[in-house]
């Protein structure tokens, strides 16, 4: 099996060199049977790789310790899950399962297009196939996956204990889904700035996949930092580490882009800027690949130091170089068929929502290569910490919260001060008392109150909206209330999702102004029996239970919670020790309600005295990051759902466009 | 065009304001990060600055104690050959919860988060970097 994976990866190569070459011949002299060529080429690269996959996944599952990567992130012991996750656990295998979705991406996308945009498609093909044939150049020369070792160890090393936890073999996965759905997007731009067809084909034919990039980022994030709040133990979920910012920084620019393709779509503007904002994207997404895998800047929980940054920085000028070159080059075609009527409208709320997030990413961006600028230019690195991005980023998302309320109600091209008052009066009024309210009862944590009162205006802009909606529905169609929200939700999902995505957004902003502003801690050495106050509870700790498997060993304190004098929980925060590697983990202790979470860390322990250090915290409104997660998840879903069959032009008829190519 | 130009205006005084956000920012919360070698020379010049500085722990310096905050670490960090005399190295202070792949024994690549004063480096923060260490190790096995 290994063999034939190794093979597997090298025909790919040939093949996806091939398909790129085929596709631009084919474009060249008009040959449609060489752009066919290149598309079966391309689909065969998938199989590759497939196979390539299957052998690795193979030799995981038996234990093939004589391969480098399975006696490195695996061992007999590993459960089944984890020796399926070892896959993306190490740097060879993370490269091979991205071009394994890069490649089904593409195959998808040449299925879906087989009688549709055959101007675009052999550009389209050609691009996949460069960043496929990058990474599979990665794959045959620099890190290869089958590598064998000159003798066969006993026992692998494992994986590394922290990776071994549900949301780790969940986040890669969402995350470079996310990161990998990117380039379809970039692809079509490219796609319509060499073949110069420039309208507004290219993003309504890659719609759903920026919506899907968008929502698998968003997904990605999140696991990611449920994992770093399960697994680090150290009481939050977001750091502002070069690794989580190298994720960040995608999503945003993908959410402008989300937002701005809506303004071209509607009235022709802003083409140049949305060509900016998705060549930014995908070299984003390059970039923070760059960033976890190049060791450049240093990350406490920064995966590996390897030589692979050189090719990752000639592979990100490679592709600025040509897509910005292509960009400057078509730039007398991408004219805006309009212009701003009004500040007070739709589109300059939406502009200016592109404009803070792309302020976000670029202080994000600047905050984390600062080390190596600062290096650059002063000769000594200078780093700075999360109080950085929290201070630059506090204010922007602030901004951006109350133009989450503005951008989806106010009056396209200009909203008159009837449009205004209908839309926002209450809102506006109902934002500000609950921020007087907050004020009275003591709250003097300014950008609290702010981002709470903002996230009252938001959702009474929204509720208002499917208030509205219902009752126009109610007056016209004599529905009641919840047939009619699900048809006003049906009718319109595009819409109606996006206030669903904004909701759950609104949740998130709840949770991060709750653990920022009213988080507390505390660490505490106590003895067995002793208690202590947290958070309206008392915790007494009754001593630790050590237990083991043949894989871990426990060590787990019992800390009773009481509240007004009655035990209502017992938390056990643990202490691993993971035997293949010799490495000891920290297993956090959780009780979550709506309102916050108790989480305990069992910091040490010290056998002699039977004394343990406790650190506790109380993450105020957390579980809204994780509820406004799936409400987030709903929403896109709601977006993404196909509204109706395509009725004209059955799929299997070749249209007449199909011979475009050859005109 | 006068609207045009309105617009620009507005992205100008935004990207004033960001820029001014990342400039204040940066002055406040700026932090030296330096290797032990580089560290060493210059600690004096650096006394009461917030600096990070990595190393590692030398063999068989570290002394613990439990205090009612946590545990209280002394330990010394030096260059990554790892037997440097005192000279080449400086003492830590630590109170609080040190990181699962802190050796007792020493031997752990660390970052130090902290002020210097007085010849000791005073943690806020000890931090290992633990995934590519082990890695290297592995690699240094074949």
């Amino acid at each position: 099996m290994v063999e034939v994976g190794a093979l597997a990866l090298a025909v790919a190569w040939v093949l996806a060199l091939y398909a790129i070459g085929m596709s631009l011949a084919g474009v060249y002299w008009r040959k449609r049977d060489f752009v066919a060529s290149a598309e079966h080429a391309a689909l065969a690269v998938w199989g590759l790789t497939v196979i390539a996959v299957a052998a690795l996944l193979h030799a995981l599952a038996t234990h093939d310790f004589n391969l480098e990567y399975v006696a490195h992130y695996s061992s007999s012991t590993l459960p089944l899950q984890y020796t399926i996750a070892a896959l993306w656990g190490g740097q060879a295998g993370s490269l091979l399962f991205w071009t394994l979705i890069l490649t089904s991406m593409t195959s998808v996308v040449l299925l879906q297009n087989r009688y549709k945009n055959r101007e675009l498609m052999p550009y389209v093909t050609a691009v996949l196939m460069l960043i496929a044939l990058f990474f599979l150049s990665m794959l045959n020369y620099v890190t290869p996956p089958f590598e064998r070792l000159a003798f066969t160890p006993a026992e692998g090393q494992d994986l590394n204990p922290l990776l071994q936890n549900y949301w780790m073999t969940i986040h890669p996965p969402a995350l470079y889904t996310g990161f990998v759905s990117c380039a379809i997007p970039f692809a079509f731009a490219m796609a319509a700035l060499a073949s110069g067809k420039l309208d507004d084909v290219w993003i309504r034919t890659t719609r759903r996949w920026t919506l899907m990039a968008w929502f698998f980022l968003s997904l990605g994030n999140l696991f990611g930092a449920e994992w770093a709040y399960l697994v680090l133990g150290w009481g939050g979920y977001w750091a502002w580490d070069p690794v989580e910012n190298a994720a960040f920084m995608p999503w945003l620019t993908c959410t402008a882009f989300l937002h701005s393709v809506m303004i071209q779509e509607k009235k022709n503007m802003l083409k140049v800027w949305n060509m900016v904002l998705v060549i930014l994207t995908f070299t984003l997404t390059i970039f923070g690949t760059f960033l976890t895998r190049s060791g450049v800047i240093s990350s406490v929980h920064s995966f590996t130091q390897s030589g692979l940054g050189p090719y990752f920085v000639g592979f990100l000028g490679l592709m600025l170089a040509l897509s910005l070159g292509m960009l400057v080059w078509r730039l007398p075609m991408l004219k805006s068929e309009n212009e701003l009527d009004s500040m007070l409208s739709r589109e300059s709320a939406f502009m200016l929502n592109n404009l803070v997030l792309v302020g976000i990413t670029f202080a994000v961006f600047w905050g984390t290569i600062f080390p190596v600028i600062s290096e650059a230019v002063r000769g000594i690195k200078i780093t700075v910490g999360p109080p950085f991005f929290n201070k630059v980023n506090a204010p922007l998302g602030l901004l951006l919260l109350f133009l989450t309320g503005v951008g989806p109600v106010i009056a396209w091209r200009r909203a008159s001060a009837k449009n205004l008052r209908r839309s926002f009066l209450v809102p506006t009024a109902l934002g500000l008392v609950g921020g007087l309210i907050l004020f009275i009862a003591g709250v003097r944590h300014y950008y609290a109150v702010v981002s709470f009162s903002l996230c009252i205006f938001v959702m009474a802009t929204i509720v208002a909206e499917f208030y509205r909606g219902i009752r126009a529905r109610q007056a016209m169609m004599g529905e009641n209330p919840l047939t009619a929200l699900a048809h006003l939700i049906g009718k319109n999902r595009r819409r109606y999702g996006g206030y669903i995505v904004h909701i759950g957004m609104v949740m998130m902003f709840l949770a991060i102004t709750g653990t920022s502003a009213f988080k507390e801690e505390k660490q505490i050495t106590v003895k067995p029996g002793e208690s202590f106050q947290m958070g309206g509870y008392t915790l007494r700790y009754d001593g630790v239970t050590p237990s083991e498997t043949p894989h871990v060993a426990y060590l787990r304190a019992n800390i009773a919670v009481l509240e007004g004098g009655r035990q209502i929980d017992t938390l056990r925060p643990e202490k691993r020790f993971y035997k293949k590697p010799q490495q000891p983990t920290t297993e956090v202790a959780i009780r979550s309600t709506l309102g916050a979470d108790l989480y305990l860390v069992l910091g040490s322990y010290d056998d002699p005295t039977k004394m343990a250090t406790i650190q506790a915290y109380v993450n105020p409104l957390v579980s809204f990051l994780w509820w406004g997660g799936i409400v987030l998840a709903i929403g896109t879903g709601v977006t993404v759902w196909p509204t109706r069959v395509r009725a004209a032009a059955p799929a299997y008829a070749p249209s007449p466009r199909e011979g475009a190519v050859t005109e | 065009m006068n609207r045009k130009k309105r617009f620009l205006v507005g992205a100008l005084i935004l990207a004033g304001a960001v820029a001014y956000l990342m400039y204040t920012g940066v002055r406040q919360t700026a932090v030296y990060y330096l290797t032990i070698e580089e560290f060493l020379p210059k600690r004096e010049a650096l006394a009461n600055e917030g600096v990070r500085v990595a190393g590692r722990v030398q063999l068989g310096s570290v002394t613990k104690q439990m205090t009612s905050s946590g545990e209280e670490l002394n330990f010394r960090i030096g260059d990554f050959k790892g037997d440097g005399a005192p000279s080449d190295s400086v003492p830590v202070h630590f109170v609080g919860v040190a990181p699962d792949m802190f050796k007792a024994a020493g031997g752990s690549d660390v970052i130090i988060e902290g002020k210097y004063r007085e010849g000791t480096l005073y943690a806020q923060n000890v931090l290992t970097s633990c995934p590519s260490k082990y890695e290297a190790e592995v690699a240094a096995k074949q």
